[in-house]
């Protein structure tokens, strides 16, 4: 299986902005990207200092089908956001 | 033997303050963010959380009062309802959405080095400082509004006990909050690390908010601090001005501590008295707390590259909410995990308040400060 962890990524930063801005330009920014995320083309990587956006954010986004992982980095939090990985 | 109450209240509201900042850090326990969710994402999962907290502290309050252990009851700073109530709500709920946070909710924001946090807390000190130039007719508008001179709670106004009352009401909330559990759980599946349930940290700030009744004799509140710190800073700058506002010679509270042989009385005026003693050393606990707390997972970072938009939402935000949390009079936390467990009508009026407040706030959120 092809990796989608190759796919070039779209970073976007968001700490220290105010709830909840992170849970709104993570969706406005999966939505805009939605084509390219589906296919695997590109992959989605959110900086957040948010606690509360590792709880809403893979809530939301994993409920649109997409493959959401958390991991913590330098005193936040990475979020990736990627087309569903295969089973 | 103690005999200067001072001796007790001080360091309880600092280890209490310690404790509740440190929890609600873990769980970011962000109240106006459960109110803003319920109208922005339809989400009612942490406000879930809220109602558990609420139905916690009326058990806990109500079986205390029953063993005789809750003196004054009720507690002191709770008026008769009027129309300062809702109205104070309504403002402190949109302002509470545009500033990020609550009363509290800004402290451990802060605690943990939120830039906006600080702006927020700028903006409460400075509308709980503007709001002595209105207080002359504010407070007429409230004594003209009084319903029920002399009572407060609703048990009161309805000449019953309140046992039967809260055992209803706990019982439907209890009823409630299983049905949720059997829907969803009340488990928060959450990747940040130290992360304290929510329903845990609901029952922690229920048990802090006892603990505060019992050894000082209210639950917790810190706003008539904010005034006081505007107070200060305008006697300072302006004394001319300051010394004709009558709002900052008032004394709100005048009381018997549960512990201590002496009366404590205090008001919004600049001084170091009772509501200094009890409220400055809680609002240093919860921000040390939650820089304890976020020390420790490593997460203390001052972010400084914050959207200018949203810096003067939290400043506005701020604002809104001190102004509103002395037209209330009092704050969020006051009511909703003060009064409402004792069923305080101007806390019933308050959150009356507080919901369309909170609409209001989170329509402005995203037309004004969150638009693409």
């Amino acid at each position: 299986m092809m990796s989608n962890r190759s796919a070039p990524l779209i970073e976007i930063d968001i700490r220290g902005q105010i709830c909840p801005s992170c849970l709104l330009t993570t969706l406005r920014e999966v939505n805009r990207y939605q084509a390219d995320l589906k296919c695997g083309e590109t992959a989605l990587q959110v900086r957040t200092d948010s606690r509360e956006a590792t709880a809403t954010i893979p809530e939301a986004v994993g409920n649109m089908g997409y493959d959401v992982t958390v991991d913590k980095a330098e005193g936040h939090y990475l979020i990736l956001i990627q087309r569903p990985l295969k089973p | 033997m103690i005999d200067h109450p001072y001796l007790v209240i001080v360091p309880a509201s600092l280890v209490l303050g310690l404790a509740a900042g440190y929890v609600m850090h873990r769980s970011d326990f962000c109240m106006a963010g459960m109110f803003r969710d319920l109208f922005l994402v339809r989400r009612t999962r942490m406000l879930r959380m809220l109602v558990l907290a609420v139905v916690a502290s009326m058990v806990l309050f109500e079986s205390a009062r029953l063993l005789g252990l809750l003196t004054p009851y009720p507690f002191p700073l709770l008026g008769s309802p009027s129309l300062a109530s809702p109205i104070g709500g309504l403002v402190f709920g949109a302002g509470m959405v545009l500033a990020g946070g609550c009363v509290v909710g800004t402290l451990y924001k802060l605690g943990a080095g939120s830039l906006l946090a600080l702006l927020a807390l700028v903006g409460l000190i400075a509308g709980s400082t503007l709001y002595a130039e209105i207080h002359p007719w504010w407070s007429a508008l409230a004594t003209a509004t009084t319903l029920f001179p002399g009572k407060v709670t609703l048990p009161e106004i309805l000449g019953w006990s309140p046992t039967p009352l809260l055992a209803v009401l706990v019982l439907g909330g209890g009823l409630l909050l299983l049905r949720w559990y059997r829907q969803d759980g009340w488990r928060r599946e959450a990747a940040a690390e130290g992360y304290l349930q929510p329903w845990k940290a609901a029952l922690a700030l229920a048990l802090i908010g006892l603990i505060s009744y019992l050894l000082i004799g209210m639950p917790l509140g810190v706003t008539t601090s904010y005034a006081k710190l505007g107070a200060a800073a305008e006697a300072t700058l302006i004394p001319g001005h300051f010394a004709d506002l009558a709002y900052f010679q008032t004394q709100s509270l005048d009381y018997q501590p549960p512990i201590g042989d002496l009366r404590v009385s205090g008001g919004p005026g600049p001084g170091l008295d009772g509501i200094a003693a009890i409220q400055l050393p809680l609002i240093l606990g919860i921000v040390l707390g939650a820089t304890i707390s976020a020390l420790l997972l490593h997460e203390f970072r001052i972010y400084l590259r914050v959207p200018l938009r949203q810096c003067l939402s939290a400043l506005v935000g701020g604002l809104l909410m001190g102004l509103a949390a002395r037209m209330a009079p009092a704050c969020n936390l006051w009511h909703l995990l003060g009064g409402l467990p004792i069923l305080a009508a101007p806390s019933l009026l308050f959150v009356l308040g507080l919901l369309p407040g909170a609409w209001i706030g989170t329509r402005l959120l995203t037309r004004l400060v969150l638009r693409p």
